[in-house]
This record gives structure tokens, sequence and C-alpha cells, in this order.
């Protein structure tokens, strides 16, 4: 079948097409053409005003499988995954049992070929994501790990972290850290400030992520090697990796809301709204945004976190941490593009996580298999039981009206369209 | 028949300074009948309240109950040392099944901070927060400014000084909106491992001197050292506690002044209070157990208006 995208705004910086508004041809998951010319095709969809990139990609991406299925399975992430705007995604270990052998890796990888998103594991460093052994990690890199990272926890062994970034360099892998000193978040329900003082909750210091920050950084140093810091979240972590950046091999990333959200969002108890790094304050955003504008922040990740109903309907203290965001990351995007130029944003979810994590980059040009997503930033949908395509419903945005969708994803030959295009 | 503004009391956070004098007025009324040889009034006939413990209680829910009581209110008391988590049922769960037996209100005691404004969230009943972890516990703060009210004569202008663990403290917060909506000044003084750190943005002053918090006040509310609340060690030992925080009948008489102590009880007798100061003249501990049950049933009696 021939698809024809008319006119999206094209967004591929180092492509004769960037910036441009052209005609694309599609046809078994190869782009044909692209120019002025209005091919002839089975499908068209009208896309002007629309914007056409390279496959969106997710790094670090939370999956209950296998271990915790009713939260979200593999296939649940698939169609979610895709109704997001992606097509690649860079897995977290922390399923049960966690991504740390070869089964493992080929469990999360095994139906790539049959599948429009592609699923990369993301191995754990140390044995069960406990923070004192490491795991085979050479072995699981040949077995295709493309990164290394304790998922949602940090790696609190100060010499595990040492020698994990020494042990990495051996095939230059990526080590990714969730920042946090657990011992100054311990029972932290939310960011400390006035918010919490108000509602009588214990906090989760900015420090408590600058001091991890300031520690990995110094381990970074002494050790050498490639370390990635995965959701940032104040304004003194943004100021000192971005002096750092100067000097050691250094990336980290954002969550898609973090920016947007602050703790005052918390004063009705709202659990959907308790995440791990917490909402902070508006002064931190501020620097999340020009940190995304200096480009001190290469990554945007959505920060998935699905929960069952069980895990979020209660009282606050009691509920889990976490956000399902690939649906709504477009969404965010859409709003941080307020503030922040598309092609800026788009290279964040594109190239830049691509380079980081060794992935093939997709061209968009004639004569290149389609890894493509087409999104419209101003096409208005609800987040509700019909459009969601995740298992759990935590998002603070269930049943609201958002602007920014995707539109089209294609990939390894299969594509989706939106059924509003029909 | 003056009305509260919230069908709720959640906290004081959320109430206002009419709100307050409208129960305060009230509460006048209810301490006149409770001193009565017939303490009882039929205001809350035919409503039936559910006193839901999941925390461990003494004075405060025998105070609901006896005001429930003295306004004829039908009673019904469940307690669960642990939480309903822990037992497999959701507090939800919980609540919907007292719910079920057609119960008008809820008098709500629990660990979690925000677990009966959850509630209210998904309840039709009018809810009582009758102390949520380390949030609120708005009728104790509520019977605490009534106390002082009725011992100064008034709040507007008065310096009280809230003593001891800050940080895991309800009263203290629920204190401290009172008083400001009241108009007092108010100061907070502990250790500063008990001292939230933002808690200065409250618009309070800030003391880690005992002895200069007491020269300074008109009223030291003296808090208890929640031991339960703690699930860090905050300082080393109760005895250094005692020594450097804790307040005697020789320090009150040392004073240039007269200041009037509270505690919300239960009392760590030689911690945070010796037993000659809390048995002093200057003490009005038992004022404040028995306004309380005068104050909690203005309050339920406001609510029940709006049932």
């Amino acid at each position: 079948m021939k698809i024809l995208l008319q006119s999206p705004r094209i967004l591929q910086k180092g492509s004769p097409f960037h910036n441009k508004e052209k005609n694309v041809l599609i046809q078994n998951g190869r782009i044909q053409e692209i120019g002025d010319k209005n091919y002839s095709a089975d499908r068209i969809v009208k896309a002007q005003g629309m914007l056409l990139s390279a496959g969106w990609v997710d790094m670090g991406t939370y999956v209950g499988d296998p271990g915790l299925e009713h939260k979200e399975d593999l296939e649940s992430l698939n169609k979610t995954a895709i109704a997001g705007g992606f097509t690649t995604l860079a897995v977290l270990p922390n399923t049960q049992p966690v991504v740390q052998s070869k089964n493992e890796i080929s469990y999360i990888t095994r139906n790539n070929d049959s599948r429009l998103v592609q699923f990369h594991a993301m191995a754990a460093v140390t044995k069960n994501t406990k923070g004192e052994e490491l795991t085979e990690m050479i072995d699981l890199h040949e077995a295709g790990a493309i990164a290394f990272t304790d998922g949602l926890k940090p790696i609190w062994h100060t010499d595990v972290f040492y020698k994990a970034l020494q042990y990495l360099q051996k095939f230059d892998g990526l080590l990714v850290d969730h920042a946090e000193d657990q011992w100054l978040n311990m029972f932290g329900q939310m960011h400390e400030g006035l918010q919490s003082t108000l509602l009588g909750m214990k906090g989760m210091p900015r420090i408590a992520e600058e001091i991890a920050i300031s520690r990995n950084l110094e381990l970074l140093a002494y050790a050498g090697g490639r370390l990635h810091f995965s959701k940032v979240s104040t304004a003194k972590s943004i100021d000192m990796l971005r002096s750092a950046k100067k000097k050691l091999q250094l990336s980290c990333d954002i969550t898609s809301y973090q920016a947007l959200l602050t703790d005052e969002q918390l004063k009705n108890f709202d659990t959907h709204y308790k995440v791990n790094p917490p909402l902070r304050e508006r002064a931190d955003n501020d620097a999340l945004l020009k940190g995304l504008k200096d480009g001190t922040i290469d990554v945007i990740c959505s920060g998935h976190l699905p929960q069952d109903e069980e895990s979020k309907q209660l009282e606050f203290d009691l509920a889990d941490f976490g956000i399902i965001s690939l649906q709504t990351m477009g969404s965010n995007l859409a709003t941080l593009a307020e503030e922040v130029e598309w092609e800026n944003l788009i290279e964040k979810i594109t190239t830049t996580p691509r380079r980081l994590l060794n992935l093939e980059q997709p061209l968009i040009e004639p004569e290149t298999k389609a890894n493509l997503t087409l999104f419209d930033p101003e096409r208005s949908w609800t987040l509700d039981d019909k459009t969601n395509q995740s298992k759990a419903k935590n998002s603070p945005w269930f049943n609201s009206k958002l602007k920014g969708k995707a539109v089209a994803v294609f990939n390894n030959n299969k594509s989706w369209i939106d059924k509003d295009e029909d | 028949m003056s009305r509260l503004s919230q069908k709720h009391l959640l906290g004081i956070k959320d109430i206002t300074r009419q709100d307050i004098e409208l129960i305060f007025e009230t509460a006048d009324n209810f301490k006149d009948v409770i001193n009565r040889p017939i303490k009882k009034v039929p205001s809350l006939r035919d409503v039936t309240v559910a006193n839901v413990f999941f925390e461990n209680s003494t004075r405060t829910r025998l105070s609901f109950e006896l005001a429930q009581k003295r306004l004829s209110a039908d009673v019904i008391n469940f307690s669960a040392s642990n939480s309903s988590v822990k037992k497999g049922e959701t507090l939800l769960d919980t609540v919907n099944n007292i719910l079920a037996m057609k119960v008008d209100m809820i008098v709500m005691r629990h660990a979690s901070p925000g677990a009966p404004h959850y509630l209210s969230r998904h309840i039709k009943a009018n809810i009582v927060n009758a102390g949520d972890g380390t949030h609120e516990h708005p009728t104790q703060a509520l019977l605490d400014t009534f106390s002082i009210r009725e011992k100064l004569g008034g709040v507007e202008g008065k310096k009280i000084a809230i003593i001891g663990d800050i940080l895991h403290s309800r009263v203290a917060l629920s204190n401290i909106f009172a008083l400001q909506k009241l108009g007092a000044k108010v100061m907070v003084c502990g250790p500063p491992t008990l001292l939230p750190k933002y808690i200065a943005q409250l618009g309070v002053q800030v003391e880690l001197d005992v002895m200069k918090a007491l020269q300074w006040c008109d009223v030291a509310n003296v808090l208890r050292i929640q031991l339960e609340r703690q699930q860090i060690k905050y300082f080393p030992s109760l005895r250094e506690y005692s020594l450097y925080y804790g307040i005697t009948k020789k320090i009150l008489d040392s004073l240039k002044k007269q200041i009037v102590i509270m505690h919300p009880g239960p009392i760590n007798r030689g911690v945070e209070l010796s037993s000659d100061a809390a048995d002093s003249h200057h003490s009005i501990i038992l004022d404040q157990v028995e306004n309380g049950v005068a104050v909690r049933m203005a309050v339920m009696y406001l609510l029940a208006g709006q049932i």
C-alpha cells in the first residue's frame, strides 16, 4: 500500500529536507519519494501543520513484564508506545526477575521482528538492582543490552558505582544513573518545601539529588567512562551538569512533565502527582527550561511508570510513585514548545537518545527504511478509557482535554495511522 | 442558624476565622450545657456518627464519643490498631462498609496525611478529621485556642510558643493555622532536627532555646515527643531531651512573669514536662480536656446542620 503524507514539516537536522514542508510517499516500509509532487497513493494523510521526524525514542520506559504484568505487559506497552508516537523504547530492568541475564534480554526483545515498536533492554548494573554486586555486563552487552542502569533505583554504593564506570569502558558502555541519596529521601513523599510543610509530609529535599549528582560526577572524573543521569529535577543539578559537561562524557534527561508541574499540584493529596523525582518549584522548572534550550539537557524521556489502581487509589503515603506518560508526552512537548523550539525538542527524543544508545539513525530520505513519527501539535484529544492504551490509568491528565497527538508511526515495515484520519 | 463554610472539618487550613468564631460561640453554649445537672441535648437525635480510628487514641476518641452522646447522636466505634491495608481491606472499602449501615458522619483518625481529604472525594458523609498522620488535628487546635481565649480573654495579639517535636506534630500545624487566623503571634521551639526546615515560611518565629521561648511567650503549648511517629532517630536520647528541652516548675518559677502551660496529652511526665510543672497553677491541661468535649460538640452540631 502506498501512503502519502501531504506537506508535513520535516524535522531532521542535517537532512536536506529539514524544516521544509514536503510530500512524503511511503511504500512497503520504505520512504519512496520526498518532494513537492502530488504522488498517487492508496491512502493520503493531510499533514499540513504536522511535524514529521524520525521515530521517537523513549530512554527508560518501565514495563512490568515479566513479573508485574498487571501494571503493564509488553503487548500493552507496544500499543501505548504506538499511540504516543514512539518507534523505539529502551526498557528499564526493574522487572521481576530483574533484567540481568541473556534470558531476560531475549524475553524483552524476542518479538521485535514482528513488532512495530522496537524494544531494547537496559540491563541492571547490580544483581537484583540491590546496588551491591556487579552483573555480568560484558555478557549482557553481547546479548544486546544497550545501556546499564539500576533503573528506578540509585546505585548507592560508591565503590560499585566506580567499578561499574571502569568496567563498562571495555566496550564504551553507557551507565545510566537515577541520582538519589536514599537516606535523605527515606520515607519522603514529595518535594521538601513550603508545600510539604503545609501538608505535614516528609519531604524529598533537592539536596538528595544534588549530593548524588555531585558525588557521581567526581566518580566519573576519577574513573572515566560515559555517564547519563536520568530524570534530573533541580536547578542546582542543571548548573552542576552544565559545567561538568565541558570536561566529561556526560549527558542527562528530564521527564516531559517535570518542567510543567510543581509541588503545588499536590495540595489536595492527589496521588497522581506523586512521582520520583518529585515535582519541584517554579524556579527549578525555569532552570529545566533553560537547560532544554541551551543543550544541558540532552534527552526528554516519558518517565512512563504504570501503576495499577490498587497502588494509586489510596492514602498518599501508601501510594506508589509514577505517572503513565508515553501517550501524553507529545502533549507535554506541545506545551514545552511554547518555550523551546520544536527542532530542539525533537532532537532530544530522536537523534540524541539514539546516539547515546548507539542505535542506528533513521534518515528521512528517499530509498530508506521508514522509521517515522507524524505528530500534530494542534490536535485536541482526551486521554480516557477509550483512548488509553496502557493497562494503567495513573495519569493526572486522565479525562482531561489535551493538545498535541501522534497521528501516525512507521517502522519495521509496519504502520499505524490514528483512526481519526479515516 | 449560622453555617460553617465547609461540609467537612478536614483541617484548620481550609476554614475561615468566621468559622472558628462560630465554633467558639457554639462551644460556649455547649460548655454551659455540660456543666448543668442534665448534660444532654437532643441536637443530634437520629444522626449516626461512626468513630473510625486507625490509630490508637484514648482521649480524643473518648472526647468525641462523649460529645456525641451529649448531643444524643447514635454512636458506633471502629478501631484498628493496624492499618486496614495491612489487613487486606482498603480505607475506602472499610469506610464504605460502615457507611452502608447508614452512617451520617465519620470521625476519623488515620496515620496517613491527607487520608480524610482522600475520603472526602469519595464519600458523601460529613467527615471530621481527628488527626491525620503528621498533617492536621483540627479539633485539638480549636480546643487549644478556645482554652487560650477562655484563660486570657482573647487570642488576638497573644504570644504562643509551641515547644517540642514540631516535625511530627499535627497539633503544631493545626495550632499554627488557628492561632494565625485569630491574630496571635506564634513561635516554634525545639531541637533543630524536630523543626521542619521550611517552617519559618509559615510566618512563625523559630527559637532553639527553650528559656528564650518561655521568656517571650504568654502561653507555652508543650507537645508530646512523638516517639511512635518517628521512623528515623531525630535526637540521641530522652534523657538529653528532658535535660535541655524539658520544662520544670523551677524553670517556670524563674521567669519574671506568669505564663500558661498547655499540653495536648498524653504527657510523657519527666520528658517534655515535669510532674510539678504539669500539675502547677500554670497548667490548664485539664481545662483543655473539658473544653475538648464542648468544642467537639460544637463542630459536630454545626456540621450536622448540613446533613
